[in-house]
């Protein structure tokens, strides 16, 4: 069943973090108005972007960007109709016509300018199609893309209020990482504002704290952190209210102790409707 | 005669008043008015107060089942209906990816009032194009110990399921 909705609701960065996490394969495509666009996805990890206006062979990008020649791109065509389960990325690769780290530089390029054009669109339906994979001639990449890359990427070009509050609805909210950040920021290349935000995170200080400390706006912070909570490597809490006391000596704030003869009694009455 | 709570909540058009409706064993005390602002364009009747259900456990102990209103305004009601309640359902329309984000809001509210036992209920898991409960779990960020459960707010054993897999999560916080 594909998942469907608008990225008006659901941004292409929440849509990423979920294509990540969940290990998902498949297409997901975008659409607004005359603009359509689809992007591939192995095991969680980005192999291709096509536009409905740039969907050309890999072989054509690369005699457009100078190269491969267009006797080279037939013989690779050729060759490709030959083999069963191989991309034409590979084929190009085996026959020794561009080196695997050539090859990816220019269509990791080509396709994350693809990518980030996306983040743009406020709105546009979507629909995730599990397991549906690309056309084997298409620009695939030899090493599939880390997706927090490209949400940090994508979100350092978001700038809007409205869409950051709606996942930090205040500045006086408290930044702490998630557990093992570090190994999540691997694939990450922070610019150097960022390193001063991540640098300041403590799990204690507040968004407009940070702002104070590192001597940016409050906006630019937010920004930056939503970067972070986008791309799974931070959470933004609440900061906790001082806790009134009851007169038994017990927090307000903490749900009231039930026994666990009163909790069996209530399973017990529900297994038996 | 005691009596404890749960609460159930959700955004507009989760399926609140399904839930309790389907699980109580009284008529559902519903104050469901024609909806009068952009509900309307999702359903043609809201409920703009509460529902309340009951279950009773014993000649000495009664469930009562509230359901939030779902509409933005009526904010105020939840912080009253927490007071003292025992467990709390999140329902979800697993359908509709635009209520994720007001999902979001009504979980940070409980939480930030009370360290609330609460599972995810995953309803209308039975429609096409319901997000499964696990891309739910991803889709509202949630740590990996809260339960998302798969439910159908109008069948009984599923709602029965949704209830049980919350009392466990009380269980687990109870005292002997």
């Amino acid at each position: 069943m594909p998942l469907v909705g608008n990225i008006r609701d659901f941004g292409l960065s929440d849509f990423l973090y979920l294509v990540d996490r969940g290990y998902k394969t498949g297409c997901l495509h975008l659409s607004r108005v005359d603009e359509m666009a689809s992007l591939y996805f192995d095991k969680g990890k980005l192999i291709t972007a096509t536009r409905k206006d740039d969907n050309a062979p890999v072989t054509d990008l690369l005699v457009r960007k100078g190269k491969l020649t267009p006797v080279q791109a037939v013989q690779a065509a050729q060759a490709h109709q030959n083999q069963n389960g191989v991309n034409l990325s590979q084929v190009l690769i085996s026959l020794d016509l561009i080196g695997r780290d050539e090859l990816q530089r220019v269509l990791q390029q080509h396709i994350e300018e693809s990518v980030y054009a996306l983040f743009g669109w406020n709105e546009g339906e979507f629909r995730f199609e599990q397991g549906q994979r690309p056309d084997p001639t298409a620009p695939i990449m030899p090493t599939p893309l880390a997706v927090e890359h490209l949400i940090m990427e994508g979100v350092r070009r978001i700038d809007e209020w409205g869409r950051i509050k709606d996942r930090i609805p205040s500045t006086d909210m408290v930044v702490k990482f998630i557990e093992q950040p570090i190994e999540r920021t691997k694939g990450i290349n922070l610019a150097a504002d960022e390193w001063r935000v991540f640098a300041r995170i403590n799990g204690k200080d507040t968004l407009a704290e940070i702002a104070r400390k590192t001597g940016m706006s409050e906006f630019d912070v937010c920004r930056i952190v939503y970067g972070f909570l986008t791309a799974g490597l931070v959470d933004v809490i609440r900061k906790p209210a001082p806790v009134p006391m009851l007169a038994t000596g017990r927090p307000l704030a903490e749900a009231p102790r039930v026994k666990k003869s009163l909790v069996t009694r209530i399973i017990n009455r529900i297994r038996g409707m | 005669m005691q009596t404890v709570k749960m609460v159930i909540s959700g955004a507009v058009n989760a399926g609140k008043t399904e839930f309790i409706r389907t699980i109580s064993e009284i008529e559902v005390v519903s104050t469901e008015r024609p909806a009068t602002d952009d509900t309307r364009l999702i359903k043609k009747e809201t409920t703009v107060a509460m529902d309340f259900g009951r279950i009773a456990i014993g000649d000495d102990l009664v469930l009562h089942l509230f359901g939030t209103p779902g509409q933005k305004r009526f904010d105020f009601m939840w912080e009253i209906l927490s007071e003292g309640m025992l467990g709390l359902v999140i329902l979800v329309d697993s359908t509709r990816p635009e209520t994720f984000r007001e999902t979001n809001r009504i979980i940070d509210f409980f939480m930030s009032y009370r360290e609330t036992p609460y599972v995810v209920a995953a309803n209308k898991q039975d429609r096409p194009n319901a997000w499964s409960p696990e891309e739910l779990r991803l889709a509202l960020r949630l740590p990996s110990h809260i339960k998302v459960v798969p439910c159908m707010a109008t069948d009984r054993d599923s709602v029965k399921n949704v209830l049980l897999e919350l009392l466990d999560v009380i269980m687990q916080r109870s005292e002997d």
